[in-house]
């Protein structure tokens, strides 16, 4: 079984054709070689976006007594409560655990759209409890985001969505127009680009989202529940471009409570409980024991 | 240069996607420049036309003929005291002959003063008050000095003079008045329809926040679409302004020729009037959804 093969045995390109999986070969070989570091001709680019988060090997996540509460009448609910944890560089972790238990929580405290009540939590050496707001854009820019609703702007295309988060770092118009059409093609859009998001199935729009959230080459990409609005097939198709994103370098944390993508992947999971860790294993399954 | 030109493409953009929101918005500044426009040129008319009446008031100071030439010095002195400290602006002298001239250019029927004795009407000095609401200070001052006539004394139009300063100081204030409510109402009524049509992408913006979007970044393209639409709306009420004026009250001042003509008084300029409306027009745009969409920068 080769190191590409999911346990299952299928390889993730198969959903893939093959023109796809040339382009998608092509942008995984060049960014292979960048490696995160500014080189080259796509120098600059790095410098706008990726860079804020600190190279090097420490860990890409790093929460430390992490306690969330939201304020309320009743004394607030706590969401998190002393969570500690670890995700090396180039880690792929699923975060499971039934609704409530604190996963869209712990996402959020990653892209600080939230902030920790107490404790610390470190993306990528950046300690995010000390980022003033000003920086939290920068921020957002080098950690690619997928969400259960897509979040893509209704009134531009399939192509405008992914161009704004390149027109955001300042990319030049040269360069978008290369590179859109590039990661289109590698999450199997390539012919869907001038489409709205309400004319493109869920599944495609996901895939939209998951090309825009990869066009600045982030390391590390974050995932709520990106498959919760989609029927198992379309879910399969997402998680391999997900995994095949993994496989380049880039780290991934990935909410989900998809028990059979779970299972299929055997990669670490990481079980919350009324915002506690309970679990931490690696390749594991969704459920501790059947 | 290059993020200029992006920031107006996406404005336009944004204008065309958001069409009937535009528009609304639109037609407000467009409603509210019409109303301004049209009543600040009003006010400043009648206001002008009450300065004009206003500038005619003026003191007289009536000389009983037994006083003497020191007297008369006296009491000029006096004035110009009154001159250098800036409560008169200017005044002269009209001796007995000059007063009986002017009576006799005056009466429809001069040869009724054939009939009097000699020259009843008195000398006078005719004072012209810096402001008109002074008048009443320079009769205090005057009024004992020896060469006043005990009887005639230093008068100003009395009644109406007062009733006149009254009307003034009413216009002005309720006619400032007015214009301040009609400026915070439009005011208003434009952030509002801002407000709604930010708040209708309000979802957009809190996206473009997520994959990391600047502040600047995301608010430049409302901005200029909020001076686009405040500009268009204002050109629309110039434009009708310009209608009103040509079509109605250039022609209602040639009709009324004499009225208008023999106070003179002015008003603003039209394309003053138009530089005024369409500039706050746009900085009311641009402040309208700059400021609004603020609150749904913060996620």
């Amino acid at each position: 079984m080769s190191s590409d093969q999911t346990p299952n045995g299928q390889t993730p390109e198969d959903a893939l054709s093959e023109a796809e999986e040339r382009a998608q070969r092509r942008m995984l070989r060049r960014r292979g070689r960048t490696g995160g570091e500014s080189s080259g001709r796509r120098g600059l680019r790095r410098d706008k976006s990726a860079s804020f988060l600190r190279d090097g090997d420490g860990p890409m996540v790093v929460m430390e007594d992490v306690k969330k509460v939201y304020e309320g009448k009743d004394g607030g609910t706590t969401a998190l409560d002393d969570v500690s944890l670890e995700v090396d560089s180039g880690e792929f972790v699923f975060l499971v655990g039934q609704s409530g238990s604190g996963k869209s929580t712990f996402i959020r405290l990653l892209t600080k759209e939230l902030d920790s009540s107490s404790g610390r939590v470190v993306v990528g050496g950046r300690d995010l409890t000390r980022l003033r707001r000003g920086r939290i854009p920068y921020l957002r820019r080098s950690i690619g985001t997928i969400f259960q609703d897509y979040k893509l702007l209704p009134g531009r295309t399939a192509y405008e969505n992914v161009a704004y988060a390149l027109e955001i770092i300042g990319e030049s118009p040269r360069n978008i127009k290369r590179m859109v059409p590039e990661v289109l093609t590698l999450v199997g859009l390539g012919e869907k680009g001038e489409r709205y998001p309400n004319e493109l199935s869920g599944g495609e729009q996901q895939r939209v989202s998951v090309a825009r959230s990869f066009v600045n080459q982030p390391r590390l990409l974050i995932a709520d529940e990106p498959t919760g609005n989609l029927d198992p097939d379309t879910s399969i198709g997402i998680m391999q471009l997900l995994y095949r994103i993994n496989r380049t370098g880039t780290t991934v944390i990935m909410a989900t409570h998809d028990r059979d993508l779970v299972d299929k992947m055997q990669m670490r999971v990481v079980e919350l409980e009324d915002g506690k860790i309970i679990r931490d294993q690696r390749q594991a399954r969704y459920a501790l024991a059947d | 240069m290059r993020k200029a030109r992006f920031f107006i493409a996406e404005a336009l953009r944004s204008i065309r996607a958001n069409m009937a929101v535009a528009i609304a918005a639109t037609t407000t500044v467009a409603i509210a420049v019409f109303v301004l426009g049209a009543f600040i040129p009003s006010f400043l008319f009648v206001q002008s036309a009450v300065d004009q009446q206003k500038d005619r008031i003026d003191v007289r100071a009536y000389i009983s003929d037994p006083a003497t030439v020191d007297q008369v010095a006296e009491l000029e002195a006096g004035i110009v005291a009154l001159q250098s400290d800036g409560t008169v602006e200017s005044f002269d002298f009209v001796d007995k002959q000059e007063a009986l001239e002017i009576m006799r250019e005056r009466l429809q029927d001069p040869t009724i003063l054939e009939e009097l004795p000699g020259n009843p009407f008195p000398r006078s000095y005719i004072i012209k008050p810096a402001q008109a609401e002074r008048s009443g200070d320079i009769i205090a001052a005057l009024r004992d000095f020896p060469a006043i006539d005990p009887s005639a004394g230093v008068v100003d139009g009395g009644e109406t003079t007062s009733r006149l300063l009254d009307v003034a100081r009413f216009i002005q204030w309720t006619g400032l008045g007015l214009i301040v409510i009609l400026l915070i109402a439009s005011l208003l009524l434009i952030a509002n329809t801002i407000r709604l049509s930010v708040f209708a992408r309000r979802r957009e913006v809190e996206i473009m926040r997520l994959v990391g979007g600047t502040n600047w970044f995301i608010r430049w393209p409302f901005v200029i679409e909020g001076i686009v639409c405040g500009l268009i709306g204002a050109a629309l009420a110039v434009g009708l302004l310009w209608a009103v004026k040509i079509g109605v009250v250039d022609n209602w001042i040639v009709e009324n020729d004499d009225s208008l003509t023999r106070d003179t008084a002015t008003t603003i300029g039209f394309s003053a009037l138009a530089g005024i409306l369409i500039a706050s027009g746009a900085i009311v745009g641009a402040l309208g959804s700059g400021i609004t969409i603020r609150r749904f920068l913060k996620v």
